[in-house]
């Protein structure tokens, strides 16, 4: 109590906005803030503390794996993809210039020599617009409830 | 404090420090002797930061979990309680933060209608109330020298201890909190709690609703 009062006074010296009551005493103000009716734990709060606990220190045994923080590697990827790329450029280049500097010779091809080619382009045309043709009545008799 | 006192408190302190290195060793269930002897005042304070039981709880169960797991950060040059309580405020304070309660301002709280002629007026709860309500529409900064000085029963130190200030910064911000609660409530800061002449004894009242009477 004496500390309760002196306190009090302490409190109230200290500032320089003086209590506009005697400080000797705790107004009825403190003692409407000191006196609280004690809250008392809910039943299961203990247990559900516990429960988290023991979760959380599960976790901490056996931690989940993290995963791959793909949006912070992006930039590295791609910088490693671009060293190497210009390395593997850098290695072939030699090569680049001799295949330009290469002279192929010339095929020429006959029309007689292509003449089998058309033909076998317009065969598989007739085949592409026959499938055509079957893919498109299926879908209408299908629409039609027949199958 | 009598000699009976400090070596329960003592005691206490020294089982705290137990139920650490216990669970600081890896016994889990270590923890529950604590949360078993903490959990009143947490939720207590709780309570006082928020006025809503179910929020108070959850609250509080959220302080334990940090205990938990910031328990090797707790270096023994403070009490447990100390500690515990100054990371159940910041706790409550971040919390209270991302969802502020809602309160009336301090203007609207209304004045007891008729004037405390004495500390038995008072007491009728309904008036207690709106003044312990009118705390939480104080500016934060006022608000929490105010909760946790009654909280500890007006003990100056270890309020400024849980608050993590000095202990004039906090005398201050107490002052300009309870100037503005007196300002709202002239009658009852008027009045004077006459101890000798009421049932409410002074270290019955020191000892309601905290349970911090531990940690001295």
């Amino acid at each position: 109590m004496n500390r309760l009062k002196t306190e009090s006074i302490r409190t109230e010296r200290a500032e320089p906005h003086k209590a506009d009551l005697d400080p000797a005493l705790p107004s009825a103000l403190d003692m409407a803030l000191a006196t609280e009716e004690e809250i008392l734990p809910t039943s299961g709060f203990l247990a559900s503390v516990m429960d988290r606990v023991q979760e959380e220190a599960a976790r901490v045994v056996a931690p989940t794996p993290i995963s791959f923080p793909w949006k912070r590697a992006i930039p590295g990827i791609l910088l490693a993809l671009a060293v190497f790329g210009w390395g593997g450029f850098e290695l072939t280049r030699p090569v680049w210039a001799a295949l330009t500097t290469l002279k192929m010779p010339l095929v020429t091809l006959r029309a007689s020599d292509l003449q089998p080619l058309e033909s076998a382009g317009w065969v598989a045309g007739a085949l592409a617009i026959s499938l055509l043709c079957w893919l498109f009545s299926r879908t209408l008799t299908r629409r039609s409830g027949l199958l | 404090m009598s000699q009976k006192a400090a070596n329960s408190h003592a005691d206490l302190a020294a089982s705290d420090l137990e139920c650490v290195e216990r669970v600081l060793a890896g016994d889990v269930c270590a923890f529950e002797a604590i949360v078993r002897r903490w959990q009143g005042p947490l939720i207590n304070l709780a309570w006082r930061y928020c006025r809503d039981r179910a929020r108070a709880e959850e609250m509080a169960q959220e302080a334990f979990l940090r205990a938990w797991r910031g328990l090797s950060q707790w270096r023994r040059e403070s009490s447990f309680s100390t500690w515990l309580f100054a990371l159940a405020a910041n706790v409550f304070r971040s919390e209270l933060k991302r969802f502020p309660t809602v309160d009336l301002p301090l203007d609207a709280a209304k004045e007891p209608s008729r004037a405390a002629r004495q500390f038995h007026a008072l007491a009728t709860e309904e008036s207690a109330e709106t003044v312990r309500r009118a705390v939480l529409a104080l500016p934060p900064r006022y608000r929490e020298p105010v909760i946790l000085f009654y909280f500890h029963e007006m003990d100056v130190a270890q309020a400024a201890a849980t608050m993590g200030m000095p202990e004039g910064t906090f005398k201050a911000r107490l002052a300009r909190g309870r100037a503005q609660l007196r300002g709202r409530f002239p009658q009852l800061a008027s009045e004077h709690a006459a101890y000798g002449s009421t049932s409410i004894e002074p270290d019955s009242v020191a000892g309601v609703g905290t349970g911090t009477e531990v940690t001295r």
